[in-house]
């Protein structure tokens, strides 16, 4: 039988694409998520109300 | 997981899948009926079995989150269940385009194909569901049920191959008994299994830490 070496090369190069591409989606969220809590850190202490404690931050009854 | 765990867990996936390569494509000898299209096999086969084990992860963990209604629980579930349709929709990819010069045909509606197709679709309407409901407990309590109901299809995908007369061939590995294959073809093939095993834990491992920031960003 034929090696068929280009079927070969369409698999593994569209795992690669694919596997890669999830990978780079990871990363970039997770860049994306860290330069939004920077920036709300950054604007808390601007403003100068530091975030209450969780135990305050329950309704009141 | 840790940061550092995670990290460590990627560079060893990386690794283990270089070495998957060269054993699969150095290593292991040509095969004599197929040629080397048969070296898809070492990505068809460990992905595969990877969606096998990140269904059965969303399976162990929805019913771990209905019992104590953790939010770590359903993060699991939700990260195995995205990582489980990237590695079905690879499965089936690379096995179709393994199945146009074998067989002679991208796709045939066989009892494995169509299951294998069916829970694609399941996985897929799961990560759906969690994206169309804003309540994050109601999410999770729906996706919990469907996530369970889903999994019940991994057996009968891998059975399918023995219920019915398919074009598939049956295991050669995951079967009662030895392994019908030489140990050259083997032992590649085992690797690229580890390999694409720590590939997963990797990837769900950093798909838990940004849903867990998500979360704690909107809360």
């Amino acid at each position: 039988m034929a090696d068929h070496w280009n079927f070969v090369a369409a698999a593994y190069g569209l795992a690669i694409l694919v596997l890669g591409g999830y990978w780079r989606r990871l990363v970039r969220k997770e860049r994306e998520l860290m330069i939004a809590g920077d920036q709300r850190s950054r604007q808390r202490s601007i403003s100068g109300h530091p975030r209450s404690e969780p135990a305050s931050r329950h309704p009141l009854p | 997981m840790n940061l550092n765990v995670t990290k460590l867990m990627g560079w060893l996936a990386a690794l283990t899948l270089v070495a998957g390569m060269v054993m699969g494509f150095g290593v292991a000898p040509r095969e004599t009926t197929q040629g080397n299209v048969q070296r898809i096999m070492y990505l068809h086969v460990p992905t595969a079995w990877v969606a096998y084990l990140a269904f059965g992860v969303v399976l162990a963990a929805s019913i771990a989150y209905l019992a104590r209604r953790r939010a770590g629980a359903d993060r699991l579930a939700h990260a195995s269940a995205e990582v489980g349709v990237v590695f079905t929709g690879l499965t089936i990819a690379a096995g179709s385009i393994w199945g146009k010069p074998t067989w002679g045909t991208w796709w045939t509606w066989d009892a494995r194909l169509t299951s294998v197709a069916i829970l694609f679709v399941m996985y897929l309407g799961y990560l759906l569901l969690r994206g169309m409901i804003d309540d994050q407990e109601r999410a999770a309590r729906y996706c919990a049920v469907l996530g369970i109901v889903a999994a019940l299809d991994v057996p009968l995908v891998h059975f399918s191959v023995y219920w019915w007369r398919t074009l598939h061939q049956p295991p050669s590995v995951l079967k009662p008994g030895a392994a019908t294959m030489p140990p050259a073809i083997l032992a590649a093939l085992l690797v690229n299994v580890v390999a694409f095993t720590l590939l997963y834990v990797y990837f769900v491992a950093k798909r838990v830490r940004l849903l867990r920031a998500e979360s704690e960003a909107l809360a």
